[in-house]
């Protein structure tokens, strides 16, 4: 017995030891539990704990009611389905199986169809409501997002959100009659109640150099021609998710951030990271275009992302996707300030964090992360789709309260992992709920922004948002790799550096790294290589990219090959590079070699954004041959070059065994 | 017999060039058709003509008095200048340069989609998709595409095709691919094309030196068509292909490929090529800038004037010299009872004619004719 005791303290010290010291390196702390089980179940590869350990949501998204009330046509995004709720008996009645991760829902005049967009597999579902069956599906430009139907109910709009434009499919014969380009990420459309024009909101700000005003895309249709009449730019602003019109058409209010990342990140205590609010067009000629924060002086009400407006044209409701509230908007009071405001005073509004005072009437909590909203035909109740509670809220629209929940179902249990996203998509943990991790990587990506990240000496650090999809085997982290885990990256040194408030609590650090490790994938690349077969260009850009020698046969030194920083299957070899891209006022630094996977969706390029597209790389940033030999290369190859990066996608869907994958989480 | 052929070898082929020669002076063959009865498909409808011309200058509201094209966009006419593109609607002129996002001021070409609306401006600097009031811009640099000179822009369903001091590109506006096609891919004889367009599933393009190389969409296969008698600048045998492999636009229209080139005109119709030169039809001149089928009805700018023919009929418009005033002139092709060919020539006067007589693009709707020339826009009313 003396033995086994001496033995196991002879183990246990050193073993506790080595144990702290990997604890500490992995976390760059000192103080963080030594606790096996908090960091190697959840993110273990083993697909038996895997399975034990997770659970598959349904995640509800968006929504639609039917037109007598009986029915809610829920979007189930990680369900890959529509539910559909009887809501008055709180019952889930069935499960309709739909393409990959659903987006939105929009039922057609008679009730009797429902069109569902799948972002994930290019089409959209058409859905016999008296037969609850997939009857058809249409073929759509690449992330079919939002929808809707012309007026006489002819065409179906549908939103690429990936592709950025807009396709228009004859109902009729059920093909694809033209497609519109739209602003940069569009998702949002919603028809006029004249039925004369569709708007077309669109989620990331046109790609610009940085210092220039942001600028995101209102694209407006016209019914009768067919043509774009309008791409109004919406200034200052980005992640405009949704527009809603007033019954009578006066005015049409989007949600929208706006963001402050010209300005040095250090400001977050100052009230400058992000701003929300509701951008307002009024629909006349010359209309303005007015934009009304929904913060207030000590509260950001972050992430708005859907609006509905009741029938009376009373109320607006918001739904807040950071905080996990809906704010309710007397639309009358809106009237009544944009008649009394001048432009300048308007302006001034635009960054005012008390004025939502004047119109903001209630604040209705939700269950976590709501995102779409409807309302019954009446108008008297307004339903919610709580994305990570898998559940619809039911809200009183006079009383302004909660009067009911209904479960869709899913698993009861929270997961670590679903505790992680929890704690990603909420603002709970930045200083006066400012921002997420979601905001600046809204779909867990990037949000295609540059930001001024002031170093702890002031210096001017231009950062472009990295994407967060599929990092677990890319470490370290961080343009200058400084964070060799994510531990670290979310740490105490971010909630000093970025969230300007209390780290998070050690178990809410392991949840949150576990999702990011486990819980955030690739959308296919549907549009630049759908099947793994390569186009003859891609195949020749393969070959140069892979290439060892020159167009005129010399050897292109090691390090100065694409495939030698750039390796699969995540296209980089997990070190630091010097590329001859550092500016003047960034730190001295190298950079971490960046994975390409889907590389088409992260625009713009390079660590501080200077490239708009992959083509700027070369033909204006690598005129030294620093970032790979280019300049031998005439403009076929390198649009070959280019065409093959753009094919790139994610291991999983190249067979390649590097991770496994839980569909929901 | 063999021995014969040897023997005499080089005298028959001393026959064959002088015949070809006297062929190239004019003695057509009786079975031929004369240059002012080719094979466009018979359309019984008359010859239009044109008259009534207002000019439009810098005076007028024209960035500058160097048009380069125009086209005619439903109740708006839009003109490419040397100073940026201007817009002619509800009778005012408007102009749009690089201030108003416009990639390059020298605009040199111009099309609408059918499709969308959206429209297409090739420049001496990019390429411009001007859209909803907001112009997008295509360089060498930032895209695929293959050069900055676009000296033509097309749209054909979806795609965009570009003909560029590059290579012509394919612009796939649904997958956003760029595709080039030069001397490397394609059967050009060098990187340099000036025109192209489409019609019938297929697009024509006017390549340097290169004569017309023809690409099918359906096939994604490319064929060339040159001039047999080479860079010659004389047409030694008449009708066996393009007058010249020095090409400077296509149009197609029903059923009728035209090309342009600075030494004449060529038609073909699918199976037979046709030249056709100011010595004998209606041409003003053999140097062509750029040509317009329209239905049965092509426009052809020269450095002369503008002329115009349904096959049968020819119209041409000039400007005096020392004057505003020009002329109409009306060439009408038969053939007498022995089918030798005559020819009728009606001369109109004109007061004010065409701006100026080197003009370089065209476009007509069914009311007007828009033409951009060295001096100025002008507009002439179809005469009833």
């Amino acid at each position: 017995m003396l033995i086994i005791v001496v033995l196991g303290l002879i183990i246990y010290f050193p073993g506790r030891k080595l144990a702290r010291a990997h604890v500490n390196s992995k976390t760059g702390v000192e103080d963080h539990p030594l606790m096996c089980t908090s960091c190697h179940i959840p993110l273990s590869k083993n697909k038996l704990i895997v399975k034990l350990i997770n659970s598959d949501y349904y995640s509800p998204f968006n929504l639609a009611v039917s037109k007598d009330g009986g029915r809610l046509y829920v979007v189930a995004q990680e369900g890959n389905a529509l539910l559909v709720v009887d809501p008055e008996n709180h019952k889930v009645l069935n499960k309709i199986k739909v393409g990959k991760y659903p987006y939105g829902v929009v039922l057609d005049e008679a009730g009797k169809i429902a069109y569902v967009s799948n972002q994930w597999s290019d089409d959209v579902s058409v859905i016999d409501l008296v037969t609850e069956k997939v009857s058809d599906t249409l073929k759509t430009g690449n992330g079919p997002a939002g929808l809707s139907l012309s007026a006489d109910g002819k065409y179906l709009y549908v939103v690429n959100s990936f592709s950025s434009d807009i396709s228009v499919i004859d109902l009729k014969n059920r093909e694809e009659h033209k497609r519109f380009s739209a602003g940069n990420n569009p998702t949002g459309a919603e028809l006029s109640p004249d039925g004369k024009t569709l708007y077309v909101t669109s989620r990331r700000a046109l790609i610009a150099p940085y210092g220039d005003t942001l600028k995101s895309e209102l694209t407006v249709v016209d019914e009768s021609t067919e043509r774009v009449i309008a791409r109004r730019n919406i200034e200052s602003a980005y992640l405009i998710e949704n527009v809603a019109f007033t019954p009578t058409g006066d005015l049409a209010i989007m949600t929208m951030i706006r963001p402050k990342n010209l300005i040095p990140s250090i400001q977050v205590e100052q009230g400058w990271m992000m701003t929300y609010g509701i951008t307002i067009i009024e629909q006349k000629e010359k209309g303005r275009v007015i934009q009304l924060l929904l913060d207030e002086p000590n509260a950001y009400y972050s992430d708005p992302y859907d609006i509905v407006i009741t029938p009376d044209g009373k109320k607006a409701f918001i739904s807040h996707s950071g905080v996990n509230c809906i704010s309710v908007v007397d639309i009358d009071s809106v009237r009544t300030l944009l008649k009394e405001s001048s432009p300048e005073i308007l302006n001034k509004w635009s960054n005012n964090l008390g004025i939502s005072s004047r119109y903001v009437i209630k604040r209705i909590p939700t269950g976590a992360n709501p995102k779409g909203l409807a309302l019954s035909p009446d108008g008297k109740l307004l339903y919610v789709a709580e994305q990570l509670e898998d559940r619809i809220a039911v809200i009183n629209t006079v009383s302004l309260e909660t009067i009911n929940t209904i479960s869709l179902g899913g698993p009861r249990r929270i997961t670590v992992a679903r505790q992680g996203r929890r704690l990603f998509n909420n603002s709970g943990h930045t200083f006066q709920n400012q921002f997420d991790c979601y905001t600046c990587h809204p779909d867990m990506h990037e949000d295609g922004l540059v930001y001024n990240m002031a170093s702890k000496d002031m210096g001017r650090n231009l950062t472009n948002t990295q994407s967060l999809r599929d990092i677990r085997d890319t470490p370290p982290y961080k343009w200058n790799g400084k964070n060799q885990t994510v531990y670290k990256q979310d740490g105490i040194r971010f909630s000093t550096v970025l969230t300007r408030s209390e780290q998070f609590s050690y178990e809410d650090l392991d949840a949150l790294t576990a999702y990011i490790l486990t819980g955030i994938h690739y959308p296919p690349n549907l549009m630049y290589n759908p099947t793994g077969e390569l186009t003859g260009s891609q195949l020749r850009g393969k070959e140069i990219f892979e290439r060892t020698k020159d167009n005129s046969g010399n050897v292109i030194p090691e390090n100065n090959r694409c495939i030698t920083c750039h390796t699969p299957p995540y296209y980089t070899n997990l070190k630091l590079a010097s590329v001859g891209t550092l500016a003047a006022t960034d730190d001295s630094i190298k950079f971490d070699t960046p994975h390409l996977n889907n590389i088409f969706a992260s625009p713009p390029y390079l660590h501080d954004g200077r490239a708009a597209t992959l083509e700027e790389i070369w033909t204006i940033y690598g005129k030294e041959d620093k970032h790979g030999l280019a300049n031998d290369m005439n403009k076929n190859q390198l649009n070959d070059l280019v065409e093959y990066l753009k094919s790139l996608r994610a291991p999983e869907y190249e067979n390649i065994p590097s991770k496994i994958k839980h569909t929901s989480l | 017999m063999r021995n014969l052929i040897q023997k005499n070898y080089f005298r028959y082929l001393l026959s064959g060039v002088v015949l070809l020669c006297i062929f190239s002076m004019g003695f057509t063959p009786i079975e031929k058709s004369p240059a002012g009865l080719n094979s466009p498909k018979d359309d019984a409808k008359p010859m239009p003509v044109y008259g009534h011309w207002k000019n439009f200058t810098t005076k007028d509201g024209l960035p500058s008095d160097h048009a380069y094209c125009v086209r005619i966009d439903g109740n708006r006419v839009l003109v490419g200048t040397h100073d940026g593109l201007a817009v002619y609607e509800n009778g005012k002129w408007t102009t749009y340069t690089t201030k108003d996002g416009l990639v390059h001021n020298g605009v040199v070409s111009i099309d609408v989609s059918e499709l969308t609306g959206d429209v297409w401006i090739g420049t001496l600097g990019g390429l411009s998709r001007w859209s909803g009031g907001k112009f997008e811009n295509f360089t060498q640099f930032n895209s695929g595409m293959p050069n900055d000179l676009v000296y033509c822009v097309i749209c054909d369903g979806k795609d965009v095709w570009t003909a560029t001091a590059g290579g012509a590109g394919q612009y796939d506006t649904y997958t956003k691919q760029w595709e080039i096609f030069t001397e490397k891919n394609a059967p050009m004889h060098e990187p340099w094309t000036y025109g192209v367009s489409a019609g019938d599933g297929k697009i024509y393009i006017a390549a340097w030196g290169g004569g017309i190389i023809e690409y099918t969409n359906k096939t994604k296969k490319f064929k060339d068509y040159t001039d047999p008698d080479g860079e010659m600048e004389i047409d030694l045998l008449p009708d066996d292909g393009p007058v010249h492999d020095i090409t400077t636009a296509t149009s197609w229209a029903n059923g009728m490929l035209w090309v342009s080139t600075y030494f004449g005109l060529s038609s073909y119709d699918g199976t037979h090529w046709k030249g056709y030169f100011d010595t004998d039809s209606g041409l003003a001149s053999n140097f062509i800038n750029f040509v317009r089928a329209k239905g049965p009805v092509v426009f052809i700018c020269s450095d002369k004037g503008l002329s115009s023919t349904d096959g049968k009929s020819w119209v041409t418009y000039k400007k005096n010299e020392n004057n505003s005033d020009g002329m109409t002139i009306i060439k009408n092709f038969g053939r007498n009872d022995d089918s030798t060919v005559v020819h009728t020539t009606k001369e109109i006067p004109s007061s004010p004619a065409i701006a100026h007589n080197f003009i370089i693009g065209v476009d007509a709707d069914k009311e007007f004719i828009w033409v951009a020339t060295e001096k100025g826009v002008s507009r002439g009313e179809l005469l009833k």
